[in-house]
This record gives C-alpha cells, structure tokens and sequence, in this order.
C-alpha cells in the first residue's frame, strides 16, 4: 500500500477575481507520513488543501494521488480515496440527523445498506460519538460536532486524511480527544493548522507556506522557528 | 390566512393549487444548471428566516415591519428558486410555530409566494429593472413589484375568505380592508427589498445581472404564467362546483347578503317523537341549532373529556418540549 | 430581538420527537387531515357541532403523551387574528342566534365565537401532530405520501440551517450593541446593509457546503438513509380507518340532540 501518497508538481493557482493564491508549490508526502501545513492567515494553506482532492484544479502545474493526476474526470475516484474535513462542522455536518450525515459518503459510494450501517457505526465508535445518531448536529457541543464531521470523513474509509485547522475553537480536552482520533489514523495525514501543540505532538515533519509558496520542507521544530519570524 | 377562515373546499382547492405549482416549481428548478443548487437554496430558505426576524424601524412612525421577502428571493435566485424557497419557510413557520394552520399552507404559499415570486417578479420586477439599473430605479422597481404583488395577494385572500364564507365582511369592504392593509405592508417590503438589493448590487455586481440572478433565469416563466391563469381559472370553476356542492358557506354568505334568515326557531327536537328524532340525528346534513342547552352541553362534555385525560395522562411531557437530553 | 432568540430556542425545541411513537408520521398526517377537513366543513353557524370536535386535540394529546394545557395555551396565539376578523361578524351580522328565555344572542356572535374555535382547534391539531413527530419525521411521512423529493430535501436544509444562520445573525446584531448603537430598530438603511451582509456570508456559506457535499462524493442527489424506518402497520390503517369514521360521526351526527341536550 505504497500509493498513498500526494505530490503537487509546480502548482499554482489563481482565483477568478485574479488573485494568485499559489505560485509554484512542490511537494511530496510520501505513504503514512503525518506531515502539517504551517503559514500565516492567507498564506494558501485552505486553496493548497482545496487541490488534494480536485475541489480546486490547478491553473498550471500537477496534483497526483497515488498515481492518478488530479482532474476534473479523476475527481470523483480521487474524493474517495482523500477524505477532507473542514474548519467549519457546521458547513460539513448539513443532513438532519448525525447517523444521516455519517452514512452520505458510504451511500454516495454505491455501498448496500447494511455495509453502511456497519461503517456508521464504526466510525462513530472511532470518534467516541457512539449513542448520538439520532441527535441533530445543533444538539451537539463544539467537540462533538467535530468527532462527528471527522466521522463523516472516516465512514468512507480514506486512504489518505486531509483536515483544515482540525481543532480550531475546540476547547483542550475535545482538542485532545481530536489528537487521539488523528494518531490512531495510520494512513497518510495532511493537516493545515495553527495550532504548534498539534504538529509537534503529530508531526514529525512540516511544510512552511507563505505567499503561495513552499517556503520551508521539513523537520517541524525548523518550521515552527521559520514560523516565528514570518510572524514579527 | 388562517385555517378559522377558510371552509375546507376552499382550503383543499388551494392546497391542490399550491402542490402542483410546488411540483412544478421542483421540476423547473432541477433542470438548472447551478450545480450547489441544493445547499444554496437551503441556506437562502434559512436566510430569508433569519432576515423575517430582524425588524426594521418605520420612519415616523416609532414601530417597526419585517419583509416577507418573495420579489427579495426571486431577484436573488430567479422565480421559480425564490417561490420554492419562500415556500420551504412558510410550510417549516407553519410546522414550527403552527403559523395559520396546516390546511391554510396552500392559501398562504399562493398568496405570499406565488404572488410575488411567481407574478410579480417575472411580470414587474424585471421587465421595468432592465439591464445595468442605477440605485433609484432598482428601488422604485421593488417598490412597484412588491406593492403589487401583496395587492394580488390581498386579493386572492380575500377571494379564498369570500368564497369560504367564514366571516360575515362584505366581499367590497374586506376587499378594501385587505388591501389598503397591504398597499402599506407592500411599500414597506419594497423599500426594505430595494434596500437590500442595493447593497448587494454595491458589494457584488456580479450577482445582479438583469438575466442571471444567483442561479439562472427564469426562462419559461411567462408560459408558467399563462398555464397558472388557466389553471386558477380550472380551480376557479372546480371551486364554484365544489361550493354548489356543500353550500353550507355560500348558501350563509349569500343569506346574508340578502338579509334573510329562517326566523324559524327549531328547538323543538327535544319534545319530538322518538323515531323522529333518531331520524333527524342521524341524517346526513340534519338542520343545526345552537341552543344555550346544545352549546353548554356540548362544552361540558368538552371540559370532561379534558378533566378524565388529564387524570388518566401520567407520563406527561411537556408540550413540543421533546429534546432528550442524555 | 427576543423574537430572534425566542424563535431560536422553539426551533431547537422541536426536536424530532417521537421516539416511543408506536404509530408512523404518514398515519398521524393523515388523521391530522381528514380532522381538519372535518372540522373545517362543519357549518359555521353550528357552533355546538363544532364543540363536540374539540374533544379530538384532547384525547390525541393524551394518547401521544402530550400535556394538553400546554398544547391549549400555545394555540391561544392563534386567537388574536381570528378574533380580529371574527369581530366583524356581530357587526354586520345581527340575525337572531341563540335564543333561550329572555336571552338571545345574535348569529353574529355565534360565527364569532365558531371562528375563534376553528382557529384553537387547527392549531391545536397541527401543534399535536408536529410535537410527536418531530420535524424530521414530519418530512418523511411527507416524502412517503409523495411530496416531491426535491422540496423535503429544501425543507431539511433549511432546518438544519436554520439555527445556523439564525444564530449568525444573533452575533452580527450583539457585535453591533456592543458597538453602542443599543437595542432600538435597525433604520432602513442599516437593515439593508445588515440583511445584505448576512445575504453575502450566507452564499459563502452555500459554496462551503458544497464542497463538503462534493468531498464526500455528492452528485446531485442526496441519499436517504433510515436504518430504523418506521413503516406503515396494520395498526397505522386501523387507527386512519376509526378515527376518519368517528369524525365523520361528529360531522354528520346531531350528538348533543342524541344525548339529549336540547
């Protein structure tokens, strides 16, 4: 299971208004590596994760996952494979109930329904949200919404884990319980974030981005000191 | 309107209305090409909610309106999106709040939604808008789409009250009623549309092309509006069918306009020979009265089945509060 | 405001109630139906017909397990309008009415007092049907009798995203409080600019979703899934058939003369 892997070849991108939001970025994570995605606010960080599932097609450059470049035909069988969950629960959980929400993908996917009953169920009990299926998500506190998105994402089984600030506005205890789901994830992880606790408790390894530009690849702690002073 | 105003051919006629212009409604709106059309008409439903909520002050007068927001939705998603969404809130107000009651949904679709999504809109709204409109103008056309869309509505509401027969208003003086109520509401939801839609146009040109809208044109719509006046007039004529068929309404209502009533008081039934009686209370339509000893009889039946349920009712929930909080 | 957050908290009481509801939404719809056709065609001059149906809101909150007077005192909120125009009738209508020894009260008034009832009674019957299903389940008994898919699924959406932007807007006005401008009526023009601002964050809102919707493999359509479907018994047609049947006796049959009340 070697193909997990994500590799941006000279990506850039540039939204309809003009804006460049990408100018260049290269970079490879490689099968089960945990690598986080550092940068200042408007650096790229969500149009570079936008890409890594075809939500956003490149302007110029590639996207390969596991072998297949990201277009608008591989979209679809890419989306399989690269489960994403967003900042927002909100904007993520939008069916009525949580069990409805969990099983979208599976039934999406084409899967019969007892096949989706097994992975609601799984998922949920993954994420500690076991016992809220029938809630609707504004019965549930911040930490819970986010379990229960991150078990959206789970439900269709992904290869490969993409997240946007996965603990944003969460308090320390359910950021800690979102830490725990991500470590016990062993596929690949791709996590845009500023939370510093998390990338150094989770990766051994970040990329840097300011600008639309890789700006440094590599060991977390380096990043983080780049970080700094890309911050004063 | 209200379920208390409406006789049930009425009501049912309207409701049958207001499905099959849903359906079509659901029909046209699929065929869009906008591909978030799903979340997006989601959202705008629960926008417009949220918008309904917060009032606005009336200048000089110290109180304060709210917009409906049916020629607001069809200028931001085109008129057969906007009347599925007004619709989507005006049936979940009616579920949440048991706004006019669930039999009045039809009527109330039809006069706040389709009059104004459906009519006012394709048929004022953009017509006078043109292409590339200045401020002033996008106000003046809102207030004019708005005005007369709450007036049509006026009128349907009093045409489905009238035909009811419910309440005992000349057709005339509710007619001038209703709409010297909605001609004030109507400039009040125009100005308020206009406002809006001026802002928008400000921070998002792109949005308000004369044609697109957020999500597509309304192409068609005129064909929908000539097939709508058939089918109001179909309605129409299966309604004047419906009613000569149960004339208890209309027989009242014309009863009243021409004045005369039975002066016969029939009272008697109590002192009637059995068989008599078990034929007069068992048959289909039997002549109603009202005596203080029917009504008071009747009442305190009402007041025991009330006083024994509550006895026999032990796990009692609150009313609608049915959250489980465990 | 306290509209807004009032509003809040009654959406996010009806919740999808129900869980002990033996019998299927699509029934309890329809009973609600043929009460209010029923109730509806009752002649409205009879008002004593019309009494003997308020008995139904009462034993159909009791057999749902509701508290009537709960059910009672939010259906007054009905009242006001249809007082209002009730009013009219004793006004233009002053043809004798009841009429018993010396008292008599005009046909005017017996309309009246009919109106204000058919108003309790609808939304006493509609109040009772949304608390035991719930919301959600009230959509999908109307997605089972045929309503079309495409509108249950809006009326989801826009539900669950209700509170949402509700919510949204609640914060958008306290930020503006906090600023000083205090709690009176938005003029026109700062209404415009705020429901136009909620307008701009909500078509953000929409293309959020849609990603989400489109990560997770969504193709237009949204799939239903309801691992516990309560479906339609032998005891939904039962319930359906006597109680369409003793409206139709309360409808059709003179009971106050049967018991002998006159």
């Amino acid at each position: 299971m070697s193909h997990h892997f994500i590799q941006f070849s000279d990506v850039h991108y540039r939204y309809s208004n003009g804006t460049e939001a990408l100018k260049g970025v290269t970079f490879r994570v490689t099968h089960g590596e945990k690598v986080a995605l550092l940068g200042l606010n408007g650096a790229g960080k969500s149009t570079l994760l936008l890409h890594t599932n075809g939500l956003l097609l490149p302007t110029s450059g590639e996207v390969n996952v596991g072998g297949i470049p990201v277009t608008k035909k591989t979209a679809p069988s890419v989306r399989r494979a690269v489960g994403m969950l967003f900042q927002n629960p909100d904007d993520q959980l939008f069916m009525p109930t949580v069990a409805e929400d969990v099983a979208f993908g599976p039934l999406n996917m084409g899967l019969e329904q007892p096949e989706v009953e097994r992975r609601v169920k799984e998922a949920l009990a993954k994420v500690g949200a076991s016992g809220l299926e029938n809630r609707s998500p504004f019965q549930l506190s911040g930490g819970q919404k986010k379990s229960v998105a991150f078990a959206t994402v789970l439900s269709m089984e992904p290869e490969i884990l993409v997240m946007d600030e996965p603990t944003a506005s969460l308090d320390m205890r359910a950021a800690r319980q979102v830490t725990e789901i991500i470590r016990a994830f062993d596929h690949t992880c791709l996590i845009a974030t500023h939370d510093l606790e998390l990338a150094r408790d989770l990766c051994p390894r970040s990329i840097l981005i300011a600008d639309g530009r890789v700006l440094a690849d590599g060991p977390t702690e380096e990043c983080i000191t780049r970080l700094r002073e890309l911050a004063d | 309107m209200s379920d208390a105003l409406l006789s049930a051919p009425v009501a049912i006629a309207a409701d049958v209305v207001a499905v099959t212009l849903l359906a079509v409604a659901a029909a046209k709106v699929k065929k869009n090409v906008k591909e978030n059309l799903v979340p997006l008409m989601g959202v705008m439903g629960a926008f417009i909610f949220a918008a309904q909520m917060v009032n606005f002050a009336i200048p000089g007068t110290g109180s304060s309106g709210h917009i409906v927001g049916g020629v607001l939705l069809a200028a931001l998603l085109g008129p057969w999106a906007g009347f599925l969404t007004l619709a989507s809130v005006l049936i979940i107000q009616c579920l949440i709040f048991a706004d006019g009651g669930l039999m009045a949904l039809g009527c109330n679709i039809i006069n706040m939604g389709a009059m104004t999504a459906l009519v006012a809109y394709p048929l004022v709204f953009r017509p006078l808008l043109g292409k590339g409109a200045a401020g002033w103008k996008i106000m003046a056309v809102s207030i004019a789409a708005c005005v007369i869309g709450l007036e049509l509505g006026a009128c349907m509401v009093t045409l489905e009250t009238v035909s009811s027969g419910i309440t005992a208003l000349p057709a005339g003086k509710f007619l001038a009623l209703m709409s010297g109520i909605h001609l004030a509401i109507g400039i009040g939801e125009g100005v308020a549309t206009g406002v809006v839609l001026i802002f928008i146009r400000k921070y998002r040109p792109e949005l308000f092309g004369a044609e697109t809208a957020v999500c597509g044109s309304g192409a068609g719509i005129k064909k929908a509006v000539i097939g709508f006046a058939i089918a109001a007039a179909v309605i129409a004529g299966g309604l004047a069918f419906l009613a000569s068929s149960n004339p208890d309404g209309l027989e009242w209502s014309i009863e009243k306009i021409t004045g005369t009533t039975d002066p016969e008081p029939q009272h008697v039934s109590a002192f009637s020979t059995g068989a008599g009686k078990i034929q007069e209370t068992t048959s289909i339509m039997p002549d109603y009265d009202n005596t203080f000893a029917g009504v008071a009889g009747a009442l305190m039946v009402v007041v025991l089945v009330w006083g024994v349920s509550a006895m026999l009712v032990k796990r009692k929930r609150p009313a609608t509060r049915t959250i489980h909080n465990n | 405001m306290g509209k807004l957050e009032k509003a809040l908290s009654e959406i996010q009481d009806m919740q999808r109630g129900g869980g002990e509801q033996s019998l299927s939404p699509l029934c309890l719809l329809l009973v609600t139906v043929v009460y209010l056709v029923a109730m509806l065609s009752v002649p409205v001059d009879s008002l004593t017909m019309l009494i003997w149906f308020a008995v139904f809101p009462i034993i159909g909150a009791g057999l749902s397990g509701l508290d009537f007077s709960g059910i009672f005192l939010k259906s007054l909120i009905a009242l006001p309008f249809a007082a209002l125009i009730g009013l009219f009738n004793p006004i233009f209508d002053t043809a004798p009415g009841i009429h018993a020894g010396g008292i008599e009260v005009s046909h005017g008034w017996v309309t009246f007092f009919s109106i204000c009832l058919r108003a309790l009674l609808s939304v006493q019957a509609l109040l009772i049907l949304t608390s035991s299903c719930g919301f959600i389940g009230m959509c999908r008994s109307m997605r089972r009798a045929g309503v079309p898919e495409f509108l249950t699924t809006q009326l989801q959406m826009v539900y669950r995203y209700l509170t949402v932007l509700m919510q949204e807007s609640l914060d958008m006005r306290r930020a503006r409080e906090a600023r000083g401008y205090g709690k009176k009526h938005l003029s026109l023009k700062m209404w415009g600019a705020f429901v136009g601002q909620l307008f701009l964050r909500t078509l953000n809102r929409a293309d959020n979703i849609h990603r989400a919707m489109l990560a997770r493999g969504f193709t237009g359509q949204i799939p239903h899934y309801e691992p516990r479907r309560q479906s339609w018994r032998l005891r939904d047609t039962a319930i359906l058939i006597i109680s369409a049947g003793l409206f139709a006796i309360f409808r059709f049959v003179d009971l106050s003369a049967l018991l002998g009340f006159k």
